[in-house]
């Protein structure tokens, strides 16, 4: 019984704290407005001062900044509106474990107004140039005149937003998600907008353009172009296509040999393939272009086919954990039954080894597809032959990149995209495969 | 094996020893012997004819320099043809290949006409041709699964790192460019200049080493610790949707890291677009130098890696998370341990002992990290201090790249290309001797 009891003090005392925080993270963003919010032609104006004659001065067209700085002054004094309710609201109602009725919905609807008075503060750092600015108090604002002020109430919004999070049992952790997510999304997002952009060249001063065309993409594949971006294309995939089923081979038959089977030798193979590995893998690559040209294949894509494969061996290693962790009794069985090594390999290993064989597909694919350095010792200056990666480099050069950079854009897209599609896709063998590679 | 042949006291294994295969044809195997016979002969055809001088020209380099003669009947100088000293130390590397591969071949041809003859004196019948072929699907598959991949290695591997390293021993520069010039052997000449020199070249490596070091350490550690983190963080229990998560995240290994890095480079570029907008929105009145001034640069590059190399580690410890047995985070619990002191105590020692061959390993990786710094910098911003092309950013690889690409310095590339290894065989060993002692252990112990 006393423990019950204790445990129920406890719980009491944990939302009584619960009150007073909700309380006063919800008023504390206000709190910012009374310090030096921003600094005018070396005159201080506290948050609210600056609040009021922003809003009292900005043209009328300039509505959205009037929006986007009302809504943020809105959504503050809202989501300290719901800490002082849910202040009340708790007192009234003990606690008893049942996340249901009012307080619930209070605790949410200050969640999303405080997440929402996050994000607007967040971005103002974006646009209170232009409020500024479009509010004619000065015509050269820097964001370095913001002061103390403006930026307690950035980092108490987010505390505000971390502790409704905390109440509502969600986790703060997705604001750091989101926050990481944008960062990475956001180059992806810019290329894609740039493939689109009808208007202008490289220098632009805004990112979403003014006008979607596909005209960058047509001017790609225009046969008069300077750069023979679909040649290129093709050769990148037959290259690919082809190192990929030589490569594949190659180290699945390393693999196999050097896990499944005891032979002399097997240990000098490996120490051998350990050593090799040590060196840069392009460091031989001037004494493979003059051996490849004595055979008479120099600057050409038999040749690329054949460097990328030659040295697939060396990659065997992450396939061999995968065949030393089938069981040995599968095999002997079948030897038993009179089976050769050959049926067992084919017949045993290979069906059981699908994640495998596809994680060494897929990066054999990959990596000849996206390869630069190969390709540009190999090639040297044969346009005509050029993989993509070689191309898509000579597009951004000082000369190119003013008037080449939105076909670079929509050129990078389509190389991405049946990459990042066959990736996504097959997620979990490349997973898998990874896994396997750090158990070394 | 020894003691048959003894007591028949034949001259067949003595003979073998001049003729190849004649043990085997002597025991019956047709075929096999007259294949061992047909090599010998062509071997010595070979040397006769060709060999013995790609030795000499492997030794001497060329004698003779290309010139121009004054021809009398016409009156014009002519160009001469001289010897070319690449070519001659590849053939002569070729012809060393030829010969080590002539001896494997010679040994096991006495060891199987011995063998052959043994079987022959035991009264059994030595394996015929046809089943010499049909054994490479079952007892000697490996011979057959392996001749490809090893020959390739061999041929477009091997022969050209050979070629590669006594190149770093000659005088291969751009001064020397056959056919025009030859080039020498100088002995430790390079190494003597790269590393313990006045010359502008050990003044450029040692501080490319530096910096390389340097950004091995950052990219390698920033990677492993955030990218740890950004998995604990989506493994949680509390958070939604991780699937979702991690594919965005992934969507970053999904696109090809040439087009990342450029789209990247793009971004940072004088008037690219974040110094556009950073001016737009008032942050900055000057476009911020990222990839032009050396400080900038060198950040720049260690963080723009981070935009790729945080989701491989995230990738990598979503596995391993998953792997830790619950009822260590339970009986934590039960002591009342916090989140911080699990992650000490449990989950961080757990991954930790996991990842430390990958860590290291990947640390070597990030010594031959060519991707990144090319495509963001390309090595640049050039400097004066150092030697012609050479920049603030490059990386040991880079600049072998560049000393082998664009200035054609080969014996200088060379001879960095043996100092990366030298390098990453020093770390290698770091690895095995602990994975080796991971070998040991029955597991991960708290």
């Amino acid at each position: 019984m006393t423990d019950m009891q204790t445990k129920d003090t406890r719980k009491k005392d944990t939302w009584q704290r619960a009150r007073l925080g909700a309380l006063v993270t919800g008023l504390l963003p206000l709190v910012g407005f009374v310090f030096p919010f921003v600094n005018l032609q070396g005159k201080n104006l506290t948050g609210v001062s600056f609040l009021a004659t922003i809003l009292k001065n900005l043209s009328a067209d300039r509505g959205h900044l009037l929006l986007g700085g009302g809504a943020a002054l809105l959504l503050l004094l809202l989501s300290a509106l719901c800490a002082v309710v849910s202040f009340i609201v708790y007192h009234k109602r003990s606690y008893d474990g049942a996340r249901r009725g009012l307080p619930e919905i209070v605790g949410m609807a200050s969640m999303v107004v405080s997440a929402l008075a996050v994000f607007f503060q967040t971005i103002s750092i974006l646009y209170v140039k232009k409020a500024v600015e479009g509010a004619g108090l000065t015509d050269s604002f820097m964001v370095k005149d913001l002061g103390a002020g403006y930026y307690l109430t950035v980092i108490f919004a987010y505390l505000g937003l971390i502790w409704a999070m905390k109440k509502m049992r969600i986790h703060p952790g997705h604001i750091v998600l989101v926050i990481m997510s944008v960062v990475w999304l956001f180059p992806i997002f810019y290329i894609v907008m740039n493939s689109f952009r009808g208007e202008g060249s490289f220098y632009v001063n805004y990112i979403i353009p003014k006008q979607f065309s596909l005209e960058n993409y047509r001017q790609l594949f225009d046969a008069g172009s300077k750069f023979h971006y679909g040649r290129w294309y093709v050769n990148t995939f037959v290259v690919a296509a082809f190192a990929c089923v030589c490569s594949s081979l190659i180290v699945l038959a390393t693999a196999y040999s050097l896990s499944r089977i005891r032979f002399r030798g097997r240990k000098v193979i490996m120490n051998f393939l350990l050593i090799l590995g040590m060196f840069p893998a392009f460091m031989s690559m001037i004494a493979v272009y003059y051996i490849l040209k004595g055979m008479g294949l120099a600057q050409s894509l038999p040749a690329l086919v054949i460097v990328y494969s030659a040295g697939a061996a060396l990659n065997y290693y992450v396939a061999k954990g995968f065949f030393d962790t089938i069981p040995r009794s599968l095999d002997e069985a079948a030897y038993l039954d009179g089976a050769s090594k050959w049926t067992v390999f084919t017949r045993i290993t290979i069906p059981l080894s699908k994640s495998i064989i596809i994680y060494t597909v897929l990066t054999g694919f990959i990596s000849p597809w996206a390869d630069y350095i190969f390709a540009s010792i190999i090639l040297g200056d044969k346009s005509g032959k050029y993989t993509i990666a070689m191309g898509l480099y000579g597009m951004l050069s000082q000369d190119n990149i003013d008037k080449y950079f939105k076909q670079f854009a929509a050129g990078a897209v389509l190389v991405a995209l049946p990459i990042a599609a066959l990736f996504i896709a097959l997620q979990r063998y490349y997973v898998e495969g990874l896994a396997g590679s750090v158990k070394g | 094996m020894t003691n048959v042949s003894e007591k028949k006291k034949d001259k067949a294994p003595l003979l073998s020893y001049f003729l190849m295969g004649w043990g085997n044809l002597r025991a019956g195997q047709i075929v096999r012997g007259l294949l061992y016979l047909l090599l010998e002969i062509s071997f010595i055809v070979f040397f006769l004819r060709t060999g013995i001088g790609a030795l000499q020209g492997l030794i001497t380099l060329g004698t003779n320099q290309q010139g121009m003669v004054f021809n009398e009947e016409i009156g014009i100088y002519e160009r001469i043809d001289g010897d070319n000293s690449m070519l001659l130390l590849l053939g002569g590397v070729v012809t060393l290949f030829v010969i080590v591969f002539f001896l494997i071949l010679y040994f096991t041809s006495i060891r199987s006409g011995a063998e052959a003859l043994a079987q022959k004196a035991a009264g059994k019948r030595p394996a015929s041709f046809r089943d010499d072929i049909r054994s490479l699907t079952n007892g000697n598959i490996h011979k057959l699964l392996l001749a490809i991949p090893l020959g390739g290695l061999v041929l477009f591997t091997v022969m050209p790192l050979v070629y590669m390293i006594l190149m770093a021993f000659t005088n291969y520069d751009v001064n020397h460019q056959p056919p025009g010039n030859l080039f020498d052997w100088v002995g430790l000449e390079n190494f003597k200049t790269l590393l313990a020199s006045s010359d502008k070249l050990s003044q450029t490596f040692w501080p490319i080493l530096g910096w390389t070091a340097v950004w091995a350490v950052f990219a390698t550690f920033s990677n492993y610790f955030l990218g740890m983190f950004l998995a604990i963080l989506i493994n949680n229990k509390g958070i939604k949707g991780k699937k979702l998560w991690r594919t965005i995240f992934v969507l970053t290994i999904a696109i090809p890291s040439f087009v990342s890095l450029l789209v990247i480079r793009t971004m940072l570029n004088k008037n690219g677009v974040i110094n556009t907008q950073l001016m737009e929105l008032g942050f900055i009145t000057q476009p911020l130098p990222f990839l032009t001034n050396a400080t900038w640069a060198r950040v720049t590059v260690i963080v723009a890696n981070m935009w790729i190399g945080i989701p491989y580690t995230m990738l990598i410890t979503t596995g391993i998370l998953t792997n830790i047995p619950a009822d260590l985070y339970e009986s934590a619990k039960m002591d009342g341990a916090g989140p911080v002191t699990t992650f000490r105590k449990i989950t961080f020692p757990y991954i930790f002992f996991i990842t430390t061959p990958y860590l290291i390993s990947n640390f070597i990786a990030n010594v031959n990290n060519f991707n990144p710094i090319y495509f963001l910098t390309e090595g640049g911003p050039l400097t004066l201090d150092y030697f012609k092309g050479a920049g603030k950013t490059d990386l040991l690889v880079t600049w072998l790249y560049k000393l082998t690409k664009d200035s054609m310095d080969y014996n200088y590339a060379a001879a960095i290309g043996i100092v990366i290894f030298v390098i990453s065989a020093s770390i290698s060993i770091l690895v095995y001797t602990r994975s080796g002692a991971f070998k040991n252990e029955e597991g991960f112990q708290l």
